[in-house]
Protein backbone atom coordinates (compact mmCIF):
# COMPACT_ATOMS: atom_id res chain seq x y z
CA UNK A 1 0.00 0.00 0.00
CA UNK A 2 2.69 2.37 0.60
CA UNK A 3 2.93 2.70 -3.72
CA UNK A 4 -0.75 3.51 -3.48
CA UNK A 5 -0.61 7.03 -2.76
CA UNK A 6 1.72 7.81 -5.86
CA UNK A 7 0.23 5.22 -8.24
CA UNK A 8 -3.42 7.36 -7.60
CA UNK A 9 -1.32 10.25 -8.72
CA UNK A 10 -0.09 8.72 -11.98
CA UNK A 11 -4.09 7.13 -12.34
CA UNK A 12 -5.89 11.16 -12.24
CA UNK A 13 -3.00 12.67 -14.17
CA UNK A 14 -3.79 10.24 -17.11
CA UNK A 15 -7.58 9.89 -16.35
CA UNK A 16 -7.73 13.62 -16.47
CA UNK A 17 -5.97 13.34 -19.84
CA UNK A 18 -8.46 11.05 -21.46
CA UNK A 19 -12.05 12.91 -20.37
CA UNK A 20 -13.76 16.19 -20.36
CA UNK A 21 -13.01 18.86 -17.99
CA UNK A 22 -16.92 18.54 -16.83
CA UNK A 23 -16.29 14.52 -16.27
CA UNK A 24 -12.89 15.18 -14.50
CA UNK A 25 -14.69 17.73 -12.28
CA UNK A 26 -17.23 15.16 -11.22
CA UNK A 27 -14.16 12.50 -10.92
CA UNK A 28 -12.39 14.89 -8.76
CA UNK A 29 -15.63 15.06 -6.41
CA UNK A 30 -15.06 12.03 -6.11
CA UNK A 31 -12.39 11.74 -3.80
CA UNK A 32 -12.09 10.45 -0.55
CA UNK A 33 -15.06 8.61 -0.41
CA UNK A 34 -15.89 7.31 3.42
CA UNK A 35 -19.35 5.63 2.77
CA UNK A 36 -20.65 2.95 0.96
CA UNK A 37 -23.55 4.82 -0.84
CA UNK A 38 -21.45 7.08 -2.99
CA UNK A 39 -19.09 4.57 -3.62
CA UNK A 40 -22.04 2.60 -5.20
CA UNK A 41 -22.92 5.05 -7.08
CA UNK A 42 -19.83 6.95 -8.66
CA UNK A 43 -19.09 3.00 -9.32
CA UNK A 44 -22.14 2.26 -11.60
CA UNK A 45 -22.67 5.67 -12.83
CA UNK A 46 -18.98 5.75 -14.35
CA UNK A 47 -19.36 4.96 -18.05
CA UNK A 48 -22.34 7.67 -18.49
CA UNK A 49 -19.31 9.84 -17.25
CA UNK A 50 -16.49 9.11 -19.07
CA UNK A 51 -17.48 6.92 -21.71
CA UNK A 52 -15.45 3.77 -23.05
CA UNK A 53 -12.62 4.63 -24.70
CA UNK A 54 -9.44 3.11 -24.74
CA UNK A 55 -6.79 5.07 -22.24
CA UNK A 56 -4.22 6.72 -24.01
CA UNK A 57 -1.24 6.17 -22.01
CA UNK A 58 2.35 7.79 -23.25
CA UNK A 59 5.32 6.02 -22.54
CA UNK A 60 6.37 8.37 -19.54
CA UNK A 61 3.51 7.09 -18.19
CA UNK A 62 3.37 3.85 -19.01
CA UNK A 63 7.35 3.34 -17.16
CA UNK A 64 6.42 5.34 -14.54
CA UNK A 65 3.60 2.65 -13.72
CA UNK A 66 5.73 0.05 -14.04
CA UNK A 67 8.44 1.55 -11.57
CA UNK A 68 5.75 2.11 -8.72
CA UNK A 69 4.07 -0.77 -9.09
CA UNK A 70 6.45 -3.42 -11.19
CA UNK A 71 4.06 -5.78 -13.31
CA UNK A 72 0.85 -3.80 -13.58
CA UNK A 73 -0.03 -2.46 -17.40
CA UNK A 74 -3.29 0.32 -18.30
CA UNK A 75 -2.36 -0.02 -21.61
CA UNK A 76 -5.69 -2.07 -23.03
CA UNK A 77 -7.64 -0.52 -20.54
CA UNK A 78 -10.90 1.50 -21.42
CA UNK A 79 -10.99 4.59 -19.49
CA UNK A 80 -14.74 3.91 -17.41
CA UNK A 81 -12.11 0.84 -15.97
CA UNK A 82 -9.75 3.08 -15.01
CA UNK A 83 -11.86 5.27 -13.47
CA UNK A 84 -13.73 2.71 -11.49
CA UNK A 85 -10.29 1.46 -10.06
CA UNK A 86 -9.18 4.66 -9.05
CA UNK A 87 -12.75 5.50 -7.57
CA UNK A 88 -12.07 2.66 -5.76
CA UNK A 89 -8.66 3.64 -4.46
CA UNK A 90 -10.23 6.62 -2.84
CA UNK A 91 -12.83 4.34 -0.57
CA UNK A 92 -11.27 4.23 2.49
CA UNK A 93 -13.14 2.36 6.05
CA UNK A 94 -11.57 2.30 9.37
CA UNK A 95 -13.98 -0.51 10.18
CA UNK A 96 -12.65 -3.20 8.26
CA UNK A 97 -15.50 -5.29 7.83
CA UNK A 98 -18.00 -2.60 6.33
CA UNK A 99 -15.21 -1.97 4.16
CA UNK A 100 -14.84 -5.94 3.15
CA UNK A 101 -18.87 -5.68 2.66
CA UNK A 102 -19.24 -2.99 0.74
CA UNK A 103 -15.89 -4.23 -2.04
CA UNK A 104 -17.53 -7.74 -1.87
CA UNK A 105 -21.22 -6.28 -2.55
CA UNK A 106 -19.65 -4.50 -5.88
CA UNK A 107 -18.44 -7.95 -6.99
CA UNK A 108 -21.42 -9.89 -6.23
CA UNK A 109 -23.86 -7.49 -8.08
CA UNK A 110 -21.21 -6.35 -10.78
CA UNK A 111 -21.93 -6.43 -14.55
CA UNK A 112 -19.41 -8.14 -16.91
CA UNK A 113 -17.36 -4.54 -17.19
CA UNK A 114 -17.94 -3.71 -13.70
CA UNK A 115 -16.17 -7.58 -12.86
CA UNK A 116 -13.56 -6.36 -15.01
CA UNK A 117 -12.64 -3.45 -13.42
CA UNK A 118 -13.12 -5.05 -9.97
CA UNK A 119 -10.84 -7.55 -10.43
CA UNK A 120 -8.48 -5.22 -12.31
CA UNK A 121 -8.22 -2.89 -8.50
CA UNK A 122 -7.30 -5.91 -6.47
CA UNK A 123 -3.88 -4.79 -5.88
CA UNK A 124 -4.53 -1.28 -4.90
CA UNK A 125 -7.26 -2.57 -2.57
CA UNK A 126 -7.15 -2.01 1.38
CA UNK A 127 -6.40 -5.53 3.74
CA UNK A 128 -4.56 -7.14 0.05
CA UNK A 129 -5.11 -10.41 2.18
CA UNK A 130 -8.83 -10.20 2.38
CA UNK A 131 -9.00 -10.80 -1.61
CA UNK A 132 -7.70 -13.85 -2.05
CA UNK A 133 -10.79 -16.25 -1.81
CA UNK A 134 -12.56 -12.98 -4.15
CA UNK A 135 -9.37 -13.62 -6.62
CA UNK A 136 -9.27 -17.27 -6.46
CA UNK A 137 -13.33 -16.88 -7.03
CA UNK A 138 -12.09 -15.12 -10.29
CA UNK A 139 -10.53 -17.52 -11.88
CA UNK A 140 -13.25 -20.04 -11.69
CA UNK A 141 -15.29 -17.44 -13.71
CA UNK A 142 -15.97 -18.45 -17.31
CA UNK A 143 -15.83 -14.53 -18.71
CA UNK A 144 -12.79 -14.01 -20.86
CA UNK A 145 -12.04 -10.90 -20.02
CA UNK A 146 -12.71 -11.24 -16.56
CA UNK A 147 -10.26 -13.87 -16.43
CA UNK A 148 -7.95 -11.50 -18.68
CA UNK A 149 -8.46 -8.79 -15.82
CA UNK A 150 -6.35 -11.44 -13.19
CA UNK A 151 -4.66 -13.00 -15.14
CA UNK A 152 -2.97 -10.43 -17.36
CA UNK A 153 -0.57 -7.56 -16.37
CA UNK A 154 -2.30 -7.80 -12.47
CA UNK A 155 0.23 -8.35 -9.95
CA UNK A 156 -1.68 -8.94 -6.98
CA UNK A 157 -1.66 -13.07 -7.65
CA UNK A 158 1.22 -13.23 -7.93
CA UNK A 159 1.97 -11.29 -4.56
CA UNK A 160 -0.79 -12.95 -2.57
CA UNK A 161 -2.32 -16.16 -3.80
CA UNK A 162 -1.49 -19.46 -2.03
CA UNK A 163 0.62 -22.28 -4.57
CA UNK A 164 -2.78 -24.28 -4.93
CA UNK A 165 -4.55 -21.24 -6.08
CA UNK A 166 -2.01 -19.70 -8.37
CA UNK A 167 -1.61 -22.87 -10.10
CA UNK A 168 -5.14 -23.12 -10.77
CA UNK A 169 -5.20 -19.59 -12.24
CA UNK A 170 -1.96 -20.76 -14.26
CA UNK A 171 -3.59 -23.89 -15.56
CA UNK A 172 -6.71 -22.10 -16.56
CA UNK A 173 -4.74 -19.81 -18.68
CA UNK A 174 -3.55 -22.69 -20.26
CA UNK A 175 -6.87 -24.60 -20.84
CA UNK A 176 -8.57 -21.14 -21.71
CA UNK A 177 -5.96 -20.38 -24.67
CA UNK A 178 -4.66 -17.18 -22.69
CA UNK A 179 -1.82 -15.25 -23.32
CA UNK A 180 0.76 -16.99 -20.44
CA UNK A 181 3.23 -14.98 -21.12
CA UNK A 182 1.29 -12.04 -20.19
CA UNK A 183 1.47 -13.27 -16.62
CA UNK A 184 2.87 -11.47 -14.12
CA UNK A 185 5.22 -13.87 -11.73
CA UNK A 186 5.52 -16.90 -14.09
CA UNK A 187 8.92 -17.42 -12.95
CA UNK A 188 9.06 -16.19 -9.44
CA UNK A 189 6.09 -18.66 -8.37
CA UNK A 190 7.03 -21.40 -10.62
CA UNK A 191 6.75 -24.61 -9.09
CA UNK A 192 7.14 -28.27 -8.54
CA UNK A 193 3.61 -29.09 -8.45
CA UNK A 194 2.69 -26.85 -11.16
CA UNK A 195 5.19 -28.45 -13.12
CA UNK A 196 3.86 -31.81 -12.55
CA UNK A 197 0.12 -30.58 -13.14
CA UNK A 198 1.46 -29.55 -16.84
CA UNK A 199 3.12 -32.29 -17.96
CA UNK A 200 -0.49 -33.97 -16.97
CA UNK A 201 -1.90 -32.13 -19.11
CA UNK A 202 0.56 -31.86 -21.65
CA UNK A 203 -0.12 -36.03 -21.63
CA UNK A 204 -3.82 -35.33 -21.91
CA UNK A 205 -3.32 -32.76 -24.94
CA UNK A 206 -0.81 -35.14 -26.54
CA UNK A 207 -3.27 -38.51 -26.15
CA UNK A 208 -6.09 -36.01 -28.24
CA UNK A 209 -3.86 -35.41 -30.79
CA UNK A 210 -4.09 -31.87 -29.72
CA UNK A 211 -1.78 -29.18 -29.76
CA UNK A 212 0.57 -27.64 -26.74
CA UNK A 213 1.42 -24.61 -25.94
CA UNK A 214 4.93 -23.77 -26.10
CA UNK A 215 4.94 -21.73 -22.84
CA UNK A 216 3.93 -25.02 -21.10
CA UNK A 217 7.77 -26.04 -21.35
CA UNK A 218 9.04 -22.80 -20.37
CA UNK A 219 7.69 -23.74 -16.82
CA UNK A 220 8.20 -27.06 -17.10
CA UNK A 221 12.12 -27.12 -17.83
CA UNK A 222 13.06 -26.06 -14.61
CA UNK A 223 12.01 -29.15 -13.01
CA UNK A 224 13.34 -31.87 -15.12
CA UNK A 225 16.47 -32.95 -17.02
CA UNK A 226 16.66 -31.38 -20.81
CA UNK A 227 16.57 -35.19 -21.87
CA UNK A 228 13.35 -35.48 -20.24
CA UNK A 229 11.94 -32.42 -21.62
CA UNK A 230 13.25 -33.65 -25.31
CA UNK A 231 10.89 -36.61 -25.07
CA UNK A 232 7.74 -35.51 -23.82
CA UNK A 233 8.14 -32.60 -26.94
CA UNK A 234 8.35 -35.35 -28.97
CA UNK A 235 5.59 -37.10 -27.12
CA UNK A 236 7.14 -39.50 -25.28
CA UNK A 237 5.36 -39.48 -21.46
CA UNK A 238 6.80 -42.34 -20.18
CA UNK A 239 9.42 -41.64 -18.30
CA UNK B 1 -55.47 -34.95 -40.32
CA UNK B 2 -55.62 -32.57 -37.28
CA UNK B 3 -53.20 -33.52 -34.51
CA UNK B 4 -53.57 -32.93 -30.73
CA UNK B 5 -50.17 -31.90 -28.62
CA UNK B 6 -50.27 -30.84 -25.05
CA UNK B 7 -48.17 -28.56 -24.17
CA UNK B 8 -47.47 -26.13 -21.25
CA UNK B 9 -47.57 -22.12 -22.35
CA UNK B 10 -46.42 -20.33 -19.99
CA UNK B 11 -44.56 -17.58 -21.82
CA UNK B 12 -43.10 -14.58 -20.58
CA UNK B 13 -44.17 -15.53 -17.62
CA UNK B 14 -47.71 -16.44 -17.28
CA UNK B 15 -49.82 -19.05 -17.89
CA UNK B 16 -49.57 -22.13 -16.73
CA UNK B 17 -52.64 -24.10 -18.03
CA UNK B 18 -52.39 -26.69 -20.40
CA UNK B 19 -53.78 -26.56 -23.76
CA UNK B 20 -54.82 -28.54 -26.61
CA UNK B 21 -53.28 -27.02 -29.78
CA UNK B 22 -53.34 -28.08 -33.29
CA UNK B 23 -49.93 -29.19 -34.53
CA UNK B 24 -48.10 -26.89 -37.00
CA UNK B 25 -49.32 -26.68 -40.39
CA UNK B 26 -46.66 -24.85 -41.91
CA UNK B 27 -45.87 -25.47 -45.64
CA UNK B 28 -44.10 -22.18 -46.73
CA UNK B 29 -39.97 -22.34 -46.27
CA UNK B 30 -38.54 -19.56 -44.10
CA UNK B 31 -35.95 -18.32 -46.96
CA UNK B 32 -33.42 -17.04 -45.30
CA UNK B 33 -32.05 -14.66 -49.24
CA UNK B 34 -35.12 -12.35 -48.39
CA UNK B 35 -33.58 -11.08 -45.30
CA UNK B 36 -30.23 -10.73 -46.55
CA UNK B 37 -28.44 -7.62 -45.88
CA UNK B 38 -30.82 -6.56 -43.21
CA UNK B 39 -30.44 -5.93 -39.66
CA UNK B 40 -32.50 -6.83 -36.58
CA UNK B 41 -33.45 -5.83 -32.97
CA UNK B 42 -35.24 -7.95 -30.87
CA UNK B 43 -36.63 -6.33 -28.12
CA UNK B 44 -38.27 -9.36 -25.81
CA UNK B 45 -36.05 -12.22 -25.75
CA UNK B 46 -35.24 -14.53 -22.94
CA UNK B 47 -32.10 -15.75 -23.98
CA UNK B 48 -31.00 -17.04 -20.65
CA UNK B 49 -33.84 -19.83 -21.53
CA UNK B 50 -32.09 -20.46 -24.82
CA UNK B 51 -29.23 -22.50 -25.81
CA UNK B 52 -26.08 -21.64 -28.33
CA UNK B 53 -28.23 -22.79 -31.39
CA UNK B 54 -30.14 -20.15 -31.17
CA UNK B 55 -27.62 -17.14 -31.02
CA UNK B 56 -26.14 -18.86 -33.81
CA UNK B 57 -29.00 -18.92 -35.90
CA UNK B 58 -30.02 -14.98 -34.79
CA UNK B 59 -26.71 -13.84 -35.54
CA UNK B 60 -26.41 -16.04 -39.19
CA UNK B 61 -30.20 -14.19 -39.38
CA UNK B 62 -29.25 -10.27 -39.08
CA UNK B 63 -30.39 -9.84 -35.17
CA UNK B 64 -27.42 -7.43 -34.08
CA UNK B 65 -29.03 -6.56 -30.94
CA UNK B 66 -31.41 -8.09 -28.31
CA UNK B 67 -32.98 -6.87 -24.71
CA UNK B 68 -33.83 -9.32 -22.10
CA UNK B 69 -36.49 -8.23 -19.83
CA UNK B 70 -36.41 -9.85 -16.46
CA UNK B 71 -39.49 -12.67 -16.23
CA UNK B 72 -40.07 -15.33 -13.62
CA UNK B 73 -38.00 -18.54 -14.30
CA UNK B 74 -41.19 -21.35 -14.70
CA UNK B 75 -41.23 -21.64 -11.22
CA UNK B 76 -41.29 -19.13 -7.80
CA UNK B 77 -38.05 -18.15 -6.46
CA UNK B 78 -38.19 -18.32 -2.40
CA UNK B 79 -35.51 -15.68 -1.41
CA UNK B 80 -34.07 -12.45 -2.48
CA UNK B 81 -30.88 -14.12 -3.65
CA UNK B 82 -32.00 -16.04 -6.56
CA UNK B 83 -33.58 -12.25 -7.29
CA UNK B 84 -29.80 -10.65 -6.90
CA UNK B 85 -28.30 -14.11 -9.31
CA UNK B 86 -30.66 -13.27 -11.67
CA UNK B 87 -30.17 -9.81 -12.29
CA UNK B 88 -26.67 -9.97 -12.13
CA UNK B 89 -26.72 -12.91 -14.63
CA UNK B 90 -28.25 -10.98 -16.81
CA UNK B 91 -25.64 -7.98 -16.99
CA UNK B 92 -22.98 -10.51 -16.41
CA UNK B 93 -22.91 -14.50 -17.92
CA UNK B 94 -25.92 -13.77 -20.39
CA UNK B 95 -24.22 -10.53 -21.46
CA UNK B 96 -21.33 -12.19 -22.13
CA UNK B 97 -22.71 -15.60 -23.84
CA UNK B 98 -24.45 -13.38 -26.20
CA UNK B 99 -21.46 -10.74 -27.21
CA UNK B 100 -19.85 -14.13 -28.02
CA UNK B 101 -22.23 -14.54 -31.21
CA UNK B 102 -21.25 -10.98 -32.42
CA UNK B 103 -25.34 -9.97 -30.66
CA UNK B 104 -25.36 -7.09 -28.26
CA UNK B 105 -27.25 -7.56 -25.24
CA UNK B 106 -29.32 -5.31 -23.18
CA UNK B 107 -31.71 -5.91 -20.43
CA UNK B 108 -34.39 -4.48 -18.45
CA UNK B 109 -34.73 -5.01 -14.76
CA UNK B 110 -38.22 -5.49 -12.54
CA UNK B 111 -40.11 -7.34 -10.25
CA UNK B 112 -42.07 -9.48 -12.59
CA UNK B 113 -46.37 -9.75 -11.77
CA UNK B 114 -46.62 -13.04 -11.11
CA UNK B 115 -43.67 -13.12 -8.65
CA UNK B 116 -45.34 -9.50 -6.83
CA UNK B 117 -47.59 -11.75 -5.24
CA UNK B 118 -45.16 -13.03 -2.98
CA UNK B 119 -45.40 -9.98 -1.02
CA UNK B 120 -42.61 -10.98 1.43
CA UNK B 121 -40.50 -11.11 -1.56
CA UNK B 122 -41.07 -8.54 -2.94
CA UNK B 123 -40.33 -6.07 -0.19
CA UNK B 124 -36.78 -7.33 -0.40
CA UNK B 125 -36.55 -7.68 -4.01
CA UNK B 126 -38.10 -3.93 -4.43
CA UNK B 127 -34.94 -2.72 -1.87
CA UNK B 128 -32.84 -4.43 -4.36
CA UNK B 129 -33.83 -3.36 -7.56
CA UNK B 130 -31.72 0.49 -7.34
CA UNK B 131 -28.57 -1.15 -7.28
CA UNK B 132 -29.07 -3.25 -10.40
CA UNK B 133 -30.93 -0.26 -12.80
CA UNK B 134 -28.38 2.00 -12.95
CA UNK B 135 -26.08 -0.54 -14.52
CA UNK B 136 -24.83 0.19 -17.66
CA UNK B 137 -26.91 -1.65 -20.43
CA UNK B 138 -30.21 -1.48 -18.18
CA UNK B 139 -32.53 0.45 -20.87
CA UNK B 140 -35.69 -0.18 -18.70
CA UNK B 141 -37.65 -1.17 -16.34
CA UNK B 142 -39.50 -4.40 -17.09
CA UNK B 143 -41.17 -6.51 -17.82
CA UNK B 144 -43.85 -5.52 -15.19
CA UNK B 145 -47.70 -5.11 -14.97
CA UNK B 146 -50.42 -7.48 -14.39
CA UNK B 147 -50.96 -11.13 -14.57
CA UNK B 148 -54.07 -11.67 -12.53
CA UNK B 149 -54.76 -8.31 -12.06
CA UNK B 150 -54.24 -8.64 -8.06
CA UNK B 151 -54.21 -5.76 -5.51
CA UNK B 152 -50.37 -6.98 -4.61
CA UNK B 153 -49.70 -6.94 -8.38
CA UNK B 154 -50.80 -3.17 -8.88
CA UNK B 155 -49.18 -2.09 -5.86
CA UNK B 156 -45.37 -3.22 -6.97
CA UNK B 157 -46.83 -2.15 -10.07
CA UNK B 158 -47.02 1.31 -8.86
CA UNK B 159 -43.80 1.35 -6.72
CA UNK B 160 -42.01 0.50 -9.82
CA UNK B 161 -43.49 3.14 -12.46
CA UNK B 162 -42.35 5.73 -9.44
CA UNK B 163 -38.67 3.83 -10.08
CA UNK B 164 -38.89 4.22 -13.64
CA UNK B 165 -39.82 8.14 -13.43
CA UNK B 166 -37.36 8.18 -10.81
CA UNK B 167 -34.41 6.97 -12.92
CA UNK B 168 -35.70 8.29 -16.17
CA UNK B 169 -35.47 4.99 -17.34
CA UNK B 170 -38.50 3.78 -19.90
CA UNK B 171 -41.35 0.92 -19.05
CA UNK B 172 -41.80 -2.31 -20.76
CA UNK B 173 -45.51 -2.94 -19.55
CA UNK B 174 -46.15 -6.99 -19.79
CA UNK B 175 -50.30 -7.36 -20.74
CA UNK B 176 -52.11 -9.97 -19.16
CA UNK B 177 -53.12 -13.57 -20.92
CA UNK B 178 -56.64 -13.39 -18.73
CA UNK B 179 -58.79 -9.65 -19.26
CA UNK B 180 -56.27 -8.63 -21.74
CA UNK B 181 -58.32 -5.52 -23.27
CA UNK B 182 -58.81 -4.50 -19.77
CA UNK B 183 -55.50 -5.45 -18.43
CA UNK B 184 -53.96 -3.41 -20.85
CA UNK B 185 -55.91 -0.51 -20.52
CA UNK B 186 -55.81 -0.25 -16.69
CA UNK B 187 -51.77 -0.74 -16.85
CA UNK B 188 -52.36 2.65 -19.54
CA UNK B 189 -54.26 4.05 -16.54
CA UNK B 190 -52.33 3.96 -13.41
CA UNK B 191 -48.98 4.88 -16.27
CA UNK B 192 -50.84 8.26 -17.14
CA UNK B 193 -51.70 8.46 -13.19
CA UNK B 194 -48.51 8.16 -12.29
CA UNK B 195 -47.20 10.46 -14.62
CA UNK B 196 -45.57 9.04 -16.99
CA UNK B 197 -44.52 10.00 -20.39
CA UNK B 198 -46.41 7.44 -22.77
CA UNK B 199 -43.52 7.86 -25.41
CA UNK B 200 -41.50 6.36 -22.71
CA UNK B 201 -43.65 3.20 -22.19
CA UNK B 202 -43.89 -0.04 -24.31
CA UNK B 203 -46.54 -1.91 -23.93
CA UNK B 204 -46.15 -5.07 -24.91
CA UNK B 205 -47.87 -8.97 -25.80
CA UNK B 206 -50.78 -6.48 -28.08
CA UNK B 207 -52.88 -7.74 -30.28
CA UNK B 208 -55.88 -6.59 -32.81
CA UNK B 209 -57.87 -5.84 -29.67
CA UNK B 210 -55.72 -3.42 -27.73
CA UNK B 211 -53.31 -2.20 -30.44
CA UNK B 212 -55.91 1.18 -31.57
CA UNK B 213 -56.44 2.36 -28.06
CA UNK B 214 -52.32 1.61 -26.93
CA UNK B 215 -51.49 3.90 -30.52
CA UNK B 216 -54.33 6.50 -30.39
CA UNK B 217 -52.72 7.12 -26.25
CA UNK B 218 -49.46 7.92 -27.78
CA UNK B 219 -47.78 5.06 -26.03
CA UNK B 220 -45.26 2.38 -27.96
CA UNK B 221 -47.13 -0.79 -29.46
CA UNK B 222 -44.98 -4.04 -29.28
CA UNK B 223 -46.14 -7.06 -30.80
CA UNK B 224 -45.02 -10.88 -29.68
CA UNK B 225 -44.97 -12.95 -32.58
CA UNK B 226 -45.63 -16.16 -30.32
CA UNK B 227 -47.04 -19.60 -31.76
CA UNK B 228 -50.38 -20.47 -30.29
CA UNK B 229 -51.17 -18.40 -27.58
CA UNK B 230 -50.30 -14.30 -29.33
CA UNK B 231 -50.09 -12.96 -32.16
CA UNK B 232 -49.06 -14.96 -35.37
CA UNK B 233 -47.11 -13.09 -38.48
CA UNK B 234 -49.66 -13.33 -41.11
CA UNK B 235 -51.87 -11.66 -38.59
CA UNK B 236 -48.49 -8.83 -37.85
CA UNK B 237 -48.73 -8.50 -41.62
CA UNK B 238 -52.27 -7.45 -41.66
CA UNK B 239 -51.82 -5.38 -38.40
CA UNK B 240 -48.87 -3.36 -39.69
CA UNK B 241 -50.59 -2.47 -43.41
CA UNK B 242 -53.83 -1.42 -40.78
CA UNK B 243 -52.13 0.64 -38.64
CA UNK B 244 -48.59 1.71 -40.47
CA UNK B 245 -45.07 1.10 -38.65
CA UNK B 246 -45.25 4.07 -36.36
CA UNK B 247 -44.82 3.16 -32.60
CA UNK B 248 -44.94 -0.52 -33.22
CA UNK B 249 -42.35 -2.97 -32.99
CA UNK B 250 -42.09 -7.08 -33.03
CA UNK B 251 -40.00 -9.36 -30.88
CA UNK B 252 -40.25 -12.84 -30.13
CA UNK B 253 -40.43 -13.19 -26.49
CA UNK B 254 -39.05 -16.70 -26.75
CA UNK B 255 -38.37 -18.19 -24.22
CA UNK B 256 -38.87 -21.66 -22.10
CA UNK B 257 -41.97 -22.36 -23.87
CA UNK B 258 -42.44 -23.82 -27.40
CA UNK B 259 -41.37 -20.47 -29.10
CA UNK B 260 -39.80 -19.28 -31.79
CA UNK B 261 -36.71 -16.49 -31.34
CA UNK B 262 -36.42 -16.05 -35.07
CA UNK B 263 -39.77 -14.49 -34.48
CA UNK B 264 -38.31 -11.19 -35.79
CA UNK B 265 -37.10 -12.07 -39.25
CA UNK B 266 -39.29 -14.48 -40.27
CA UNK B 267 -41.84 -11.57 -39.72
CA UNK B 268 -39.41 -9.43 -41.62
CA UNK B 269 -39.54 -11.61 -44.68
CA UNK B 270 -43.15 -12.58 -44.44
CA UNK B 271 -44.00 -8.75 -44.45
CA UNK B 272 -41.57 -8.26 -47.19
CA UNK B 273 -43.52 -11.25 -49.60
CA UNK B 274 -46.53 -9.05 -48.44
CA UNK B 275 -45.51 -6.18 -49.98
CA UNK B 276 -44.60 -4.04 -47.03
CA UNK B 277 -41.84 -1.68 -47.91
CA UNK B 278 -38.34 -2.29 -46.95
CA UNK B 279 -38.19 1.42 -44.98
CA UNK B 280 -41.55 0.28 -42.76
CA UNK B 281 -39.88 -3.08 -41.98
CA UNK B 282 -37.05 -1.77 -40.51
CA UNK B 283 -39.37 0.53 -38.47
CA UNK B 284 -41.04 -1.93 -37.33
CA UNK B 285 -38.37 -4.98 -36.67
CA UNK B 286 -35.29 -2.79 -35.86
CA UNK B 287 -35.64 1.51 -35.35
CA UNK B 288 -38.51 1.46 -33.40
CA UNK B 289 -37.18 -0.34 -30.69
CA UNK B 290 -33.83 1.36 -30.71
CA UNK B 291 -35.83 4.63 -30.29
CA UNK B 292 -37.89 3.40 -27.81
CA UNK B 293 -35.55 2.05 -25.69
CA UNK B 294 -32.53 4.72 -26.37
CA UNK B 295 -34.12 6.86 -24.43
CA UNK B 296 -32.70 5.49 -21.72
CA UNK B 297 -29.54 6.98 -22.84
CA UNK B 298 -27.69 3.18 -22.58
CA UNK B 299 -28.17 1.67 -26.47
CA UNK B 300 -25.56 2.72 -28.69
CA UNK B 301 -25.75 1.45 -32.11
CA UNK B 302 -22.08 1.88 -32.64
CA UNK B 303 -21.61 -1.01 -30.42
CA UNK B 304 -23.51 -3.35 -32.57
CA UNK B 305 -21.21 -3.12 -34.88
CA UNK B 306 -17.99 -5.00 -32.98
CA UNK B 307 -21.25 -6.56 -30.73
CA UNK B 308 -18.87 -6.14 -27.73
CA UNK B 309 -17.45 -3.08 -26.02
CA UNK B 310 -14.14 -2.05 -26.61
CA UNK B 311 -13.13 -2.99 -23.08
CA UNK B 312 -13.90 -6.51 -24.56
CA UNK B 313 -11.39 -6.10 -27.67
CA UNK B 314 -8.03 -6.62 -27.64
CA UNK B 315 -5.05 -7.52 -29.50
CA UNK B 316 -4.53 -11.27 -30.91
CA UNK B 317 -6.31 -13.76 -28.72
CA UNK B 318 -10.00 -13.22 -30.86
CA UNK B 319 -11.99 -15.93 -29.21
CA UNK B 320 -14.28 -13.48 -27.66
CA UNK B 321 -14.48 -11.37 -30.94
CA UNK B 322 -18.27 -11.63 -32.00
CA UNK B 323 -19.42 -13.91 -34.19
CA UNK B 324 -16.10 -16.01 -34.16
CA UNK B 325 -17.52 -18.82 -31.95
CA UNK B 326 -15.98 -22.10 -33.17
CA UNK B 327 -18.86 -23.83 -35.23
CA UNK B 328 -19.50 -27.69 -35.34
CA UNK B 329 -20.61 -29.46 -37.81
CA UNK B 330 -23.57 -30.89 -36.15
CA UNK B 331 -24.83 -33.07 -39.71
CA UNK B 332 -21.21 -34.96 -38.69
CA UNK B 333 -21.04 -38.31 -36.90
CA UNK B 334 -17.63 -36.94 -35.62
CA UNK B 335 -17.47 -34.72 -32.73
CA UNK B 336 -13.46 -33.46 -32.37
Amino acid sequence: MANTPKLTTIFSDIIKENITGDAWNWIYAQSNITNSFDVNSAFAIMPRKTGKALVQVNNQYQELINTVTPGLSISNWTIDRLSRVWVLTQYQDVDQDKYFRTIENLFSTAEMNEQVALYSALPFLYYPQLWVKRCAEGIRSNIGIVLEAIMYHNPYPAENLPEAAWNQMVLKAFFTDKQVNKIFGLDNRANKELARILIDYARERHAAGREINNMLWYLVEKFVTGQQLNKMKQGHFND
Amino acid sequence: MIVSLKILKMCCSHNTEEKSVPLTQSTEKFDMDLIKGMRFFDPHVHMTSRTTDDYQAMADAGIVALIEPSFWLGQPRTGVDSFKDYYSSLVGWERFRSSQFGIKHYCTIGLNSREANNEALAEQVMEMLPLFIYKDGVVGIGEIGFDDQTAAEEKYYRLQLDLAKESGLPVQIHTPHRDKKRGTQRSMDIAIEHGLDPRMVIVDHNNEETVKEVLDRGFWAAFTIYPFTKMGNQRMVEITKQYGPERIMVNSAADWGISDPMAVPKTAALMKLNGISLADIELVTYRNAITAFAQSGQINETDFITAIDQSARFEGNSILRGGQQPRIDKSSIIIS
